[in-house]
């Protein structure tokens, strides 16, 4: 079973299923803060191996890192579902841009482009995601990388193109995710569409009807799905969750299979060819740091 | 063809060539026979430079709104693999839900030449027009070129190529509005010679792999947004006739070195910057350079080349200046004070004229007749 | 386009001023018409972003859209334009025409000036984009919107008649009075235009018309604005309101968003007026006033039945029979209005004289007693023989008339390489053996003789609209508004 498949029908599967009992009963918050200690013993471990050129350790250690950081994106993601109280009110938490595009693209879970990130941070969460301050959000990223390599839990790195391995245009994913998240052949652009779709309209459907922007964004999905709108309508009008999500998965069953396939081996290309920060920011890095050496 | 890039390269001078793109190509063709821009242009002189040096700036610029408006559009058709584009191929081609693949050609990792993206460009497409079926549906920024009088001149559409039962489609994105089914004509016109530019290009790549031209097809899809709405539509466009006369001017265009050869050595329109990046050319010497090549001014000209300002003031007095089909009343006498005299009988007509002439000679009875003979004359 | 129209734009070269091309006005000025001159935001398809409107040169009134992406603002802007055009329509309906008795007929009809043929597009964007909208349901708007939007349909489905004058678009009426030295394309440039027709003291036409090129000194007349003003004085006014913080701010904002946009548009309505004045100076063709009270008669039934909320729906599309009719229509309304205009204006006669389709010339023999026996009736048909210079084309059997005589029919006996011999018959009086004293031309007496003007012509036939053959989509359904046509997008 390609992994992509099981992050869309069953993110939590992987949380449960893997990461340890050690966090299993503890509440959302105390998990987060368990799995984060987790990841950064695991980092350590894996820059050990790196540079002792163990490749078979590191790429174990690799592959229980990704399941971890997977984790950790699903407690997030329950934990704010827990917290819906606190969205509706107003007073929200000052986040920092980087944790607002982190909310968006985990209720995602898949590479997206800044005016979708935008669009669902708007329709879900509180406060105002500004524009203007994704430009350089990136950059950031990668300076803060390089001034201390996986010093953060997660970064916000972008998709890497499934053929060149280079940073793919416009689309951003969390470093978290496992690389066959996080690269795109000529399939994925469309199966994260209608992953994105399945997602926002799960969310949609907890939601009250008179969540507009919320159900706009849905609207604006289900325009783009076969059958998800309903026919005829000239503008936005009501389109049903449920419906949305038939569809989009209908959809998706056709082309997950070949998509997965692109990406597992794009992965594995990267893995073998690719270091740790080429893995997240994408094979321009190393033509740069051999330009400035 | 060396020694012609190299003597195109004296006339424009010390700065980098002007790159062509789809609407300077298409403008090419609105006036064929105009030697002054098909020179200046395969030169790649900078025209709006030499206007301005001249005297007479070229009022072109665009409205930041209609700028903003236009890639918005774009941006959202392409937005999430393109969704609403597939949507509407779908819905208006028939395109079968498996056909979702989308390729970003602009993406090469880093600042990649053209020369490097057109490579990969034509990797993709060549894979695509060889392989399977499930080789490619949608390929984004193409680079594509076409060779203008032994330059190529590289074209970075903002289209998507798109595929469907073994043949390419050119989809081009414009933000002017189709209301109930119908567009500004003169904008539709000028969407349908950028598209040939286009169609021609991705043609003579596939051609250089042995394809045939069919596989690209000639019928463009015009994505535009519906009514008032932002929401896109599709039209099929019918770019036969553009084609063809894009092929047939361009093939004109290789005739430039007979024009080259009939010069004065040393010709050359360098503006002769200075330190600060001004002009020093004096404008007069310039002037007489541009005037050693031929113009072909007519009032169109206004629209699509910045050296129209100057080349109607060089067309002062002739009937051309008054437009094509004034002039074609006129019999096709080209001078103003020519039909003037043939019409007061002051002149005699010469070979050919004596038709023109009689009309003339009756036009001027009877406009004297209704409006008397003391009106200005 | 003929010879005659070039000849008249070589002159106007030569003299340094436009030339006439009729020696009378052939479109109706109304004593009041309501001057519009609309701006419209670029790489949009219909947003207003001002107006200049109203029926006195000294008090235009200037609507102005501050926020011109805002769907709110934007009806906000076209309530209050039809405020203004409505109250205007509507003050037409006040009086009737006491000398029309056989039907009702409001005694005069409005005339709508709009700088081009920019503003004529204007006007059916606007009118198609607003004539839908409901003032109830999800996206209510004030009532005078979709009341808006059918009058300017209505206006903009007349613009296609020929010789109707209740919308026009200044340039076009122009260029069909006078020939400029310069191209038909550059005629479209209003400032350009004037410049050629009245230009300044001290000034050619071609040197006036090459400063109104100029976007600083003459704006262009719309709906475009000029790009550099759009980037230079536009965005900042525009991002300058959206900026503003409070209500101080933002009235700050809008009143320097107005000054530029009143330099923009004032220019233009100053050439409107001017426009106005040029054409009221010439005379008017004899049947001008006959072609406006036809447009009389359609306002008044258009009006009486928007009142009476029986006026027919304005489909996005016509139909296939309708699209036909119309075509149909309109061909024979071009056909009659060209020989009208022909009778009325010796300069246009000579375009058919130049074809050889009319001509004039001297009567040099005449047989007015002539009476034809060969029918069951003897019936009087007087010949004539005129000698012409002109170069005749015509057919014996041809049908003419004489702009002195449009009572009287003549038919093309025998055209030889000096003359004509026509047979006339009608406006003879009674008598069957004598015409009436001057009812036919005498020799020695100049005439003209041209196309038959309102010679009957049937009406094309087509089928009734349950008729429409299945080609043609079969019978079409009733255009009825829908809930998405009112809620239609206008972004």
């Amino acid at each position: 079973m390609p992994f992509v498949s099981e992050s869309i029908s069953a993110p939590h599967d992987a949380w449960s299923g893997s990461a340890s009992a050690e966090p299993g009963r503890a509440g959302p918050g105390t998990r987060i803060e368990l799995l984060e200690r987790r990841i950064d013993r695991l980092r350590g471990d894996l820059r050990r191996a790196a540079t002792t050129g163990d490749r078979a350790q590191a790429r174990t250690l690799r592959a229980e890192l990704r399941r971890v950081e997977h984790a950790w994106d699903a407690a997030l993601a329950e934990l704010e579902d827990r917290t819906p109280a606190a969205r509706q009110h107003p007073a929200p938490p000052i986040l920092s841009i980087r944790e607002q595009v982190h909310h968006a693209l985990t209720l995602l879970s898949v590479p997206a482009a800044p005016k979708l990130i935008i669009a669902v941070h708007d329709a879900f969460f509180p406060g105002e995601l500004v524009a203007a301050r994704l430009t350089s959000l990136r950059r950031d990223e990668e300076r803060s990388f390089k001034v201390a390599p996986y010093g953060r839990p997660y970064y916000l790195c972008p998709a890497l193109t499934a053929d060149l391995l280079s940073p793919a245009r416009g689309l951003l994913a969390i470093s978290t995710w496992p690389l066959e998240t996080r690269v795109v052949g000529p399939l994925s652009a469309r199966v994260d569409f209608l992953v994105g779709a399945i997602k926002v309209a799960e969310r949609v459907a907890q939601l009250p009807d008179d969540a507009h922007d919320a159900r706009r964004l849905l609207w604006r999905f289900a325009a783009g799905i076969p059958g998800a709108a309903p026919a005829g309508g000239g503008g936005p009008g009501p389109v049903d969750p449920a419906t949305v999500a038939g569809r989009a998965q209908a959809e998706l069953d056709v082309h997950i299979e070949a998509d997965a396939a692109d990406r597992a081996a794009a992965a594995a290309r990267a893995h073998d060819r690719l270091d740790g920060a080429e893995t997240l920011f994408g094979a321009r890095l190393q033509r740069l740091r051999r330009t400035a050496t | 063809m060396d020694a012609l890039v190299d003597r195109l390269d004296r006339i424009r001078g010390t700065v980098a060539p002007r790159n062509h793109n789809a609407r300077t190509i298409a403008a090419l063709t609105n006036n064929p026979g105009c030697g002054r821009r098909g020179l200046m242009d395969a030169a790649g002189v900078n025209k709006g430079a030499v206007a301005g040096q001249l005297g007479f700036p070229a009022a072109f610029g665009q409205s930041r709104f209609a700028i903003a408006r236009g890639n918005a559009f774009e941006a959202q058709v392409k937005a999430d693999g393109a969704a609403e584009l597939l949507q509407l191929l779908r819905e208006r081609l028939g395109l079968a839900i498996p056909e979702v693949a989308y390729d970003d050609l602009s993406s090469v990792g880093g600042n990649a030449s053209r020369e490097v993206r057109y490579a990969r460009t034509r990797n993709l497409l060549a894979r695509a027009a060889a392989e399977r079926d499930d080789a490619g549906t949608l390929f984004d920024h193409p680079m594509l070129r076409l060779d203008i009088a032994g330059y190529y001149a590289y074209l970075e559409p903002d289209l998507i190529a798109f595929r469907v039962g073994g043949r390419f489609h050119v989809v081009e994105i414009k933000s002017f509005a189709v209301i109930d089914g119908q567009a500004d004509p003169g904008k539709a016109a000028a969407a349908a010679k950028q598209s040939a530019v286009y169609v021609l290009a991705m043609r003579e790549l596939l051609g250089e792999l042995g394809h045939p031209p069919e596989t690209v097809s000639h019928d463009v899809v015009l994505v535009c947004p519906e009514n008032f709405a932002n929401r896109p539509t599709a039209t099929l466009v019918d770019v036969r006739k553009q084609l063809s006369v894009l092929q047939r001017q361009l093939s004109r265009l290789t005739r430039l070195d007979q024009i080259v050869d009939a010069l004065p050595a040393g010709l050359s329109f360098d503006l002769a910057y200075d330190a600060d990046q001004l002009a020093t050319r004096p404008p007069d010497e310039l002037r007489k350079a541009v005037g050693t090549i031929d113009a072909r001014y007519t009032p169109d000209c206004l629209g699509s080349c910045e050296m129209a300002f100057f080349c109607r003031d060089e067309a002062t007095g002739s009937t051309s200046a008054l437009g094509r089909s004034i002039r074609d009343d006129l019999g096709g006498v080209e001078s103003v004070s020519t039909v003037l005299g043939l019409a007061r009988g002051t002149l005699t007509p010469g070979a050919g004229q004596e038709e023109i002439a009689g009309l003339l000679r009756l036009a001027h009875r009877l406009r004297t007749e209704c409006l008397g003979s003391g009106r200005s004359e | 386009m003929s010879v005659l129209t070039a000849l008249a734009r070589a002159e106007a070269v030569e003299s340094g001023r436009a030339q006439p091309l009729t020696t009378v006005r052939h479109t109706h000025i109304a004593q009041a018409p309501l001057v519009l001159v609309p701006l419209a935001l670029a790489g949009e398809a219909a947003a207003p972003l001002a107006a200049m409107v109203g029926t006195d040169r000294d008090a235009g009134r200037l609507l102005v859209v501050a926020n011109p992406r805002d769907r709110t603002q934007r009806f906000e802007f076209v309530a209050e334009l039809a405020r203004v055009v409505v109250k205007y329509l509507d003050g037409f309906s006040r009086s009737l025409d006491a000398g029309h008795t056989s039907k009702v007929r409001y005694a005069d009809a409005p005339q709508v000036l709009v700088p081009n043929g920019g503003g004529i597009d204007f006007v059916r964007l606007l009118g198609r984009s607003t004539r839908f909208r409901r003032t109830y349901g999800p996206h209510p708007v004030h009532r005078s919107v979709p009341l808006l939007g059918q009058w300017l349909t209505f206006l903009r489905e007349r613009a296609d008649h020929p010789g109707s004058a209740m919308l026009l678009a200044m340039t076009e009426v122009l260029g069909e009075h006078w020939a400029t030295g310069q191209s038909g394309l550059e005629d479209a440039n209003l400032a350009a235009l004037l410049g050629w027709l009245d230009p300044p003291a001290g000034l050619d036409g071609a040197a006036a018309a090459a400063l109104a090129e100029d976007p600083l000194r003459w704006p262009p007349a719309g709906p475009s604005t000029d790009p550099t003003f759009d980037n230079e004085v536009l965005t900042p006014a525009l991002a300058a309101y959206a900026r503003a913080a409070d209500p101080q701010g933002r009235s700050r904002a809008l009143s320097a968003l107005t000054a530029a946009l009143q330099e923009q548009v004032e220019p233009t309505w100053g050439l409107m007026w001017r426009a106005v004045d040029l054409l009221r100076a010439r005379p008017p063709g004899a049947s001008v006033e006959g072609r406006w009270a036809v447009d009389r008669d359609v306002f008044t039934v258009y009006h009486m039945s928007l009142a009476e909320g029986t006026a027919l729906p304005q489909p996005r599309r016509d139909s296939a029979v309708a699209a036909a009719g119309r075509l149909d229509r309109l061909e024979r309304e071009q056909a009659r209005y060209e020989a009208q205009r022909a009778l009325d204006d010796p300069l246009i006669m000579a375009e058919f004289r130049l074809s050889g389709e009319a001509f004039t010339g001297t009567v040099v023999a005449a047989s007015p007693n002539r009476v034809d026996t060969s029918g069951k009736k003897a019936a009087l048909r007087p010949h004539i023989t005129v000698q012409t210079d002109d170069p005749v084309r015509l057919e014996p059997g041809a049908l003419l008339v004489s702009p002195a005589r449009l009572a009287q029919q003549a038919t093309v006996v025998s055209v030889s390489s000096v003359d004509v011999v026509l047979e006339l018959s009608k406006g003879m009086g009674r008598s069957t053996k004598q015409p009436a004293p001057g009812s036919v031309p005498q020799v020695g007496e100049l005439v003209t003789y041209g196309p038959v003007s309102d010679a009957y012509q049937p009406p094309g036939r087509f089928p009734s609209r349950e008729d429409t053959p299945w080609t043609h989509g079969g019978p079409p359904p009733d255009p009825q508004p829908t809930d998405s046509d009112a809620a239609e997008d206008w972004s």
